[in-house]
Order: structure tokens, then sequence, then C-alpha cells
């Protein structure tokens, strides 16, 4: 491989306030290579993206492409050079179709296309791009947009509804029209932000060859993950940022997880201890024949049946987009019931104040629109659900005084950074934003706890504090119902376990043991022996 | 993005690192006065334009809504309205609930209040200390059950209740018309479209013989005072908040959007009924077709300058009175028509939207 770099950072430093969001970091991104960045929430990946990206522009030191110092006052000046990204939160409109959503991108930057490489080292018509549908210039025509769609779709595999809004669209089916929209301008430099953690295994694998395809390509691309053992898989080089400085910078293969995680957190990781569960017959939540119909009026979930038990969890896996996130949300009394019941301890709550009062905890899959409300302060967030409420207060007046007792105990367990109960939640990043959900909803150790994807985006120590907390309650014999796209964490966590999988629950805890099987299971397969 | 000057990014950059480093300083002292400062220079140019000395015009202005007590007490009873259907604004904006119907409630309640103190009081004995609650408790209920209107409309039918509450306020305004031209609240000598004077006893006293001070403006301060208390220490306060502020997250926390909805709908609208009345009865004693200027959508600007926090209400409505008693002064001893005050306040409007998005980009820098 060549080592010429396409794009160099030069002692590039980006501060908010007081804040240091990014120490002085120098780096290199080499053409054709996939270059991964490792580090915890919060460790300036995602800023040091943006100035890439020109969302931000550094306070101090400068960024080169091919060479060039360049400076980004927009997302628009990055794409004119040839930068794409696919942000964690997705910048799709969300009121417009998918075919529009691509189109609206190649026609906003169909004219800069081309102009990427003015050095010529590579040749911008490369084959395939001249046989492209292309859009009229003057008037949007459904039939191209959708022609575009589908053609990006077939070459890189990538298959989604081009006629579906956007707004309709599972998370996973969502950032596939991300990618979809960054290969659409045909992008040299890739930035991709936690771009695996929607997808099941089989799709990380094709989404891998993507990548390598797009390598062979001479792309480069940026890849961000937590996850180890795929950027230890897929990538060439590695950079690992903590606390906004860069403090590991090699070729993969070099250190072992184990060091690279001592590298992302400074210290080494323990694995959790887990023991072995007290079985018992007492039924916590029961749904049986339960059917229920997804935001486009199509059924999601079919005559689903489940019982949990009081000291386990329950785990359920399965891609994106599989009626997970319905039934979660029928359980919370979010959604309408098309036919058949859910119990709880026995009861038939109606509504989801009747359930939050049954002793239910609930981590929506989507913290920054159901989990918390960015404006309101951290001790205003740790009240955010009926129960809560209603102890605090006495005839409807909020008691000042145990408010910001019970946030600040809150705070220091579950250690919220920063720890300032009366800060708006949306100065927080991510992370702590989560653990603002996870102390309220187990901190009341609610005798059923429904947790739909706790982990996305935490970094590995804020993680394993919530799977501790999960088996803290199992414990204590309550029940937990774990619903997550990453395999990973419904294997180590659960007792028993299930795929979902178009809207059905297979029993999965015989294939614990058995990777390929499962994900067979996830694909859709109920012959596991296939 | 369009290509700004770089002193323009660099004021606008500068402006976002101070409001990051002091929010509160910001949002309650600084963006207000930036606001007003640009409002007031702007029109300053408009007086210009039309031949007068801006700076002898607001001189006279405020001489004339701040020099004197007597001044001050016609800016304060200029203000009640303002304040009265600022606090409904406020309270449903809050909420997430776009109520732009604080005019019509406005006016049915001056009108509920016409019927009490023209027909029905008439019956009663003549004591103000009965007949003025029960006069204000008609007001409220009347507003109240003006505001059900659209609420139950958005939460059964799913009505967008800018569209419900504008049409409502035709529904008021030509209904008060139609009572009072000719119907059974006009004048008992039919000789204009107004009612008869209200009785003595349901008038709101004076306070002082020499201007026009009333109760009216002690009661909407200290309902101020109660609904900050309301929005920020209860938990009704809390939910309505959640419901605006994050509808999936209320609703995920087992709170009642509709619930919430119809609530806060019965609040802001007996808020604005209340002040309609007060107004009535304590100011003009006969309902006239011109009755309000306006108020309810004036109201609007006054909660959003506000930032909708009932307390600072108290200080826009005293701007807005101090406006438009200030107006007169203009006219009378500068010259200039009242018609530039009207454009003043849809200036500060116009500028506290502009700042209003600047306040955007600070979340969206946040969130990032």
């Amino acid at each position: 491989m060549d080592t010429e770099s396409i794009l160099e950072l030069k002692n590039i430093t980006k501060r908010f306030g007081n804040l240091i969001a990014v120490d002085n970091v120098n780096f290199e991104l080499h053409a054709g290579e996939i270059h991964a960045i490792l580090g915890e929430n919060g460790a300036g990946k995602s800023t040091l993206m943006n100035l890439i990206y020109g969302l931000y522009q550094p306070t101090d030191g400068s960024i080169h492409i091919s060479g060039i110092q360049k400076q980004f006052r927009s997302p628009r000046d990055a794409i004119a050079n040839g930068v794409g990204m696919v942000h964690q939160h997705f910048m799709l409109v969300e009121n417009l179709t998918v075919a529009e959503n691509i189109a609206l991108t190649v026609a906003k930057f169909s004219s800069r296309v081309g102009k990427t490489h003015p050095r010529g080292e590579i040749n911008p018509s490369h084959k395939g791009n001249s046989n492209k549908p292309k859009l009229s210039k003057f008037r949007y025509k459904t039939d191209e947009a959708i022609q575009i769609t589908e053609s990006l779709s077939q070459q890189y595999g990538l298959t989604v509804d081009p006629t579906a809004l956007v707004r309709s669209l599972s998370v996973g089916l969502k950032q596939r029209v991300e990618i979809l929209k960054a290969l659409a301008v045909d992008a040299r430099i890739l930035i991709l932000d936690e771009p695996t953690a929607v997808l099941s295994p089989h799709e990380v694998t094709g989404f891998f060859n993507i990548l390598r395809k797009l390598k062979d390509d001479n792309r480069s691309i940026l890849f961000i993950s937590h996850k180890m053992k795929e950027v230890l898989e897929i990538s060439d080089r590695i950079t690992v940022l903590r606390h906004g400085k860069k403090v590991y910078n090699g070729i993969t293969g070099e250190l072992s997880t184990r060091e690279l995680a001592r590298e992302m957190i400074g210290e080494e990781v323990t694995e959790i201890e887990r023991n072995q569960n007290i079985i018992t017959n007492d039924i916590v939540l029961n749904i049986s024949n339960l059917t229920i119909r997804g935001n486009r009026d199509e059924i999601t979930v079919k005559d689903l049946n489940l019982k949990t038990f009081r000291g386990e969890i329950v785990g359920i896996a399965g891609v994106d987009g599989n009626g997970q996130r319905e039934l979660a949300e029928a359980i919370m009394g979010l959604r309408p019931i098309l036919s058949g019941k859910v119990e709880i301890l026995g009861n038939q709550p109606i509504g989801t104040r009747n359930i939050r009062q049954c002793s239910v905890g609930y981590i929506p899959e989507d913290r920054r629109t159901m989990g918390i409300i960015t404006s309101f302060s951290i001790a205003e967030n740790l009240l955010l659900n009926v129960p809560h409420l209603d102890n605090i207060s006495k005839w409807t007046v909020i008691d000042q005084t145990s408010k910001f007792k019970t946030a600040k105990k809150l705070i220091d367990n579950y250690d919220i950074r920063p720890p300032n109960a009366s800060i708006p939640a949306a100065a927080l990043s991510g992370g702590n934003q989560q653990k603002i959900v996870l102390a309220r909803e187990i901190s009341p150790q609610p005798d059923l706890l429904v947790a739909v994807n706790p982990t996305r985006g935490l970094d590995i120590s804020a993680a394993q504090y919530v799977h501790k907390n999960m088996l803290t309650q199992r414990k204590k014999n309550k029940s937990v119902l774990l619903i997550s796209t990453e395999l990973d964490e419904v294997l180590k966590m659960s007792d028993r376990l299930y795929v979902m999988s178009r809207g059905k629950l297979l029993e999965a805890t015989s294939h614990r043991d058995d990777i390929a099987a499962l994900g067979l299971l996830m694909t859709g397969e109920t012959d596991t022996n296939a | 993005m369009p290509n700004f000057p770089d002193s323009y990014l660099k004021a606008k950059h500068y402006y976002l690192s101070i409001m990051e480093k002091s929010p509160r300083f910001f949002q309650w002292i600084v963006t207000p006065s930036l606001i007003l400062c640009g409002a007031f220079f702007v029109n300053g140019i408009i007086i210009l334009l039309c031949g007068y000395n801006p700076f002898q015009a607001y001189v006279a202005a405020f001489e004339g809504s701040f020099g004197s007590p007597r001044a001050i007490g016609e800016t304060l009873v200029k203000s009640t309205p303002y304040l009265m259907t600022g606090l409904s604004v406020a309270i449903a904006f809050r909420c997430g609930i776009w109520n732009i119907g604080a005019e019509g409630q406005f006016l049915m309640g001056a009108l509920v209040a016409t019927f009490f103190g023209t027909k029905i009081a008439t019956l009663l004995p003549q004591s103000t200390w009965i007949s003025i609650p029960i006069c204000l408790l008609l007001a409220v209920l009347a507003g109240g059950l003006w505001g059900i209107i659209p609420a139950v409309l958005k939460v059964a039918r799913g009505v967008n209740e800018v569209i419900s509450t504008i049409m409502l306020n035709y529904i008021a305004i030509h209904f008060v018309s139609l009572m009072i031209d000719g119907g059974p609240l006009q004048e008992a000598s039919r000789t204009g479209p107004q009612s008869d004077p209200i009785a003595q006893w349901v008038t709101l006293p004076r306070l002082f013989e020499s201007h026009r001070v009333h109760p009216g403006i002690g009661i909407a301060v200290v309902l101020a005072i109660i609904l900050t208390f309301v929005l920020f220490r209860t938990t009704f306060g809390y939910q309505l908040r959640a419901v605006g502020e994050g509808a999936d997250a209320a609703k995920a926390a087992g709170f009642s959007v509709a619930y919430n909805t119809i609530r806060v709908f019965i609040l802001s609208g007996a808020l604005a009924a209340l002040g309609g009345a007060i107004e009535l009865m304590a100011l003009t004693p006969r309902l006239t077709e011109n009755f309000s200027p306006g108020y309810g959508y004036t109201a609007i600007a006054v909660a959003l300058l506000a930032k909708l926090h009932p307390l600072l209400t108290i200080a826009t409505a005293l701007l807005f009175g101090a406006l438009s008693k200030g107006a007169f002064a203009m006219e009378a001893e500068v010259g200039i028509s009242k018609q530039v005050t009207w454009m003043m306040q849809a200036t500060i409007l116009l500028f506290v939207i502009g700042f209003g998005s600047l306040s955007l980009l600070q979340k969206h820098h946040q969130t990032n």
C-alpha cells in the first residue's frame, strides 16, 4: 500500500468554552486505508470527525486534503472536497422518502463531484460511474430518484425500500439510507460514526465487504467504533483517543484487545461475574397472542407469546426493525394492541400511567426523545415518570429538598458527569444522558425492567455498569426483559434467549453457543440445521 | 448555508461563546436588552424618516409613561390586559399548545362580565362583595369553556389548534358584535353598537382618586407569581412543561398528553377571559366593538419576549403598556402618529424571533 496521505490534521485543537474537546491532535489518513478511531464516550472522537466534516471549525491547527491546506466553513465545503460522513444521529429529512433523501443530496452536490481531485491521482470517472442513472437538472422525477437509489442499493447490497418515508424506518434502516447518501455523492473520504451499532452479525459481514470494496476503490474510511472485535477485523490502522488527546497510533494487530482497551480507558477491563440464577415460577410479565401494528399500519408483531419470571433476564436478540421496538412500546402502553393481552404481575393495566404504577421500569430505545427531555435539568429528568413524581410531591407540590437530595444521590451512585443537578441534560454526553435514564428507571428496583438497547453508544465502563445493575435486579428476584441488537450483550446477560425475526419470537436458548445458528435465526431462517 | 461576512460570523461566535459561559445572565438580561435596543434603533430610523427627532420622541414617550405618578399609574392600567393575555399565552405555549385564541377568550370574558353586569347583577343585592367575585368567576368559567372547544378538537379529532383558535377568535369577535349591535346586550336606547354600562356595584373600585389604578393590576401580578410557582414547583407544571418540551418522553413517563392539553387549554382560556372581565369591570363600563385593540395577538409577543416565563411576563407586559401609553405622549407632544407604536411592537416581535433562532443555534451547539 502506498503511504500517501489524503487527509492530514496538524495540531488540531477544539475548545468549547473551558472544555478542551480535542487537544493538539496530529493525524494522518492514507489513501485507500480503513482507519479506526477508538475512544470512550467524550474522548473527542465525534468532535474530531465533526471538525473534518466542517461542522465545527478548529480553535487551532490546520486541515490538509491531499497536501493542500483547507478551511471547511460548513459540511458543504467538506463534501465538495470529497469528505462524506454517516452520523451517529442521523441527518435525514424525516418527512421525505428514501429516494427523495438520496436525490436531495445528489442534486445538491452533483455539480461538485469530479472536482474532488484536482491533481488527478484518482480518476474520478471510474468504471460503473458512467452508466449510473442521472437526475434531471430542473425537474424532480420520482422514478429517476428511485432508480438512483435502487442502483446504489444493489451496488453495495444495502437493501431499503426507496418509496418508504424515512420517518417510518427503523434506526437500522435509517442508517442504511445515511450510508447510501454518502456513497451517492461519491465521497473519497468516508467518516463512519459507529456504523455497525445497529447491524446484525450477518449484516456486519456484508457491510465489511462493502468497506473492503470501497477500500479497493482507493477510498479512505474513518471508522469510529466501540467494538474492539470489529475494529481489529476491518481496520488497517488504529488511533486511540483519550480525553481529547491522541494516546496511541499504530498498525492493527500491534496491540491486543486487552492492551487497546487499556489505552482507551487507562485501566484494565474487568469481566463481570455472573452467578447461576434461582429458577422461579413467579410470572412477572405474561404476553399472550399479542399482535401489533407498526407505524405504517403493517403487522409488526404477530401472535407473540412470552413469559418472564422473577429472578431472570430474558434476552431478545435480533436485527433492528423486526418488531422489537413495537413490542417494547406495546408492553409500556405506548402503542395500541390489535389483539392479545399483556399481563403484568397478574394485572392488565391500561395506559402507560397505570403500567408505570405496576412497578415497571423502561429504558427506551431512543433516549434523546423518549428517555430524557434535553431542556430539563438533570434533577428534573430524574423525576420523569409517574411514580417518582408522585413520591416526591405532596398535594401536587414538588418537594425541592428531596428532589435535589435524590438527584445528588443518584448522580453519585451512577456517576453522572458533570455532577451538577441543575444543568440541562442537553449539556451532557450521550453516555451520561443514558445514565440519567438508568438511574431513574433502575434505582426504584422495579419488578419488571424493559430495556431496549440499553448500552447503545455507551463506552465500555458505562456499559459494564448497566450490565452490573441488571444483574443486581436479577439477584434481587426481579425480572428483566433485555431487547438488544447487540448479540454479545444478549448472550452475556440473558438466562433465556429469544431471537425476534419478522415479528415472531424464536426460541434460541439452545443455540447460545452456536453463533452461526443464531445468525441464521436472526436473518429469518427457522431451520437452524440448514 | 449562505455565506455571511466574516464580521457577522465573528459577532455570532462571540455572542454564542458568552452565551455558553453564562447562559442565565444571557437569557434573562442580555438577549432581551439587545432585542429592545435593536427595535428602538430600527424605529428610530423610521421616526427620523418621518421627519421627527427620535430622541425627542423617545424622551416624550418615556416621560409620558413613567414621568409622573399619574403616568406610571396609567402605564400599569394599560399593562394589565397585556399581562393577563400574556400569561394565558405563556402557559399554553409552555405546554406546546399554540393557542392563538387569547383574543377570543379575552372577549368572551368581557362579554360574560357585561351580561352579568347589565342583566343579572341588577337582580342581586347591590353588594360589591357578592357581585364582583361572581362576575370574575363566571368570566373564568366562560373562558375555560371557550378553551375546551379547541382542546377537544385537538385531542379527539387532531385539529391543529392554531387554526381552530383563530377561527374561534373570529367567532368571538362577531358574536360580541351581534350581541351589542341589535342583540340582547345592546344598550336600552338602541342608539349605538354598545352595551349599557354595567351596574355600579360590579365595577372594580379605583384605588386612588386621581387616576385609574384598580385592584385588577394586583390580581394579575399575584396570578403571575402563582403561575410561576405552579409551573416550576408543582407536578401539574412539571407535566405541562414535560409535554411541551418532550412529548414522547412525557408519554413514556406515563403522562397523558391529551389530559394535559385539555387542562392547559382550560387554564389558558380562563386567564385570558379573566383579563377581559377585569378590563371591562375596571375601565370601560360598556362593552363596545373595539373593546380589544388586539390584546390577544400582542400577547404572543409579550409572552415570547418574556421567554414564556410568568414573572418576566410582568416586565414585558409593563413594556407594552408603557409603549401604548408612550404612544399617546409622542402623539401629543411630538406629533408622531400612534401607528409608530404598533410598528414598534411588531419590530420587537421580529427581533424576538430573530434572536430565538440564535438560541436554537445554541441548542444545536450543545447537543453535538
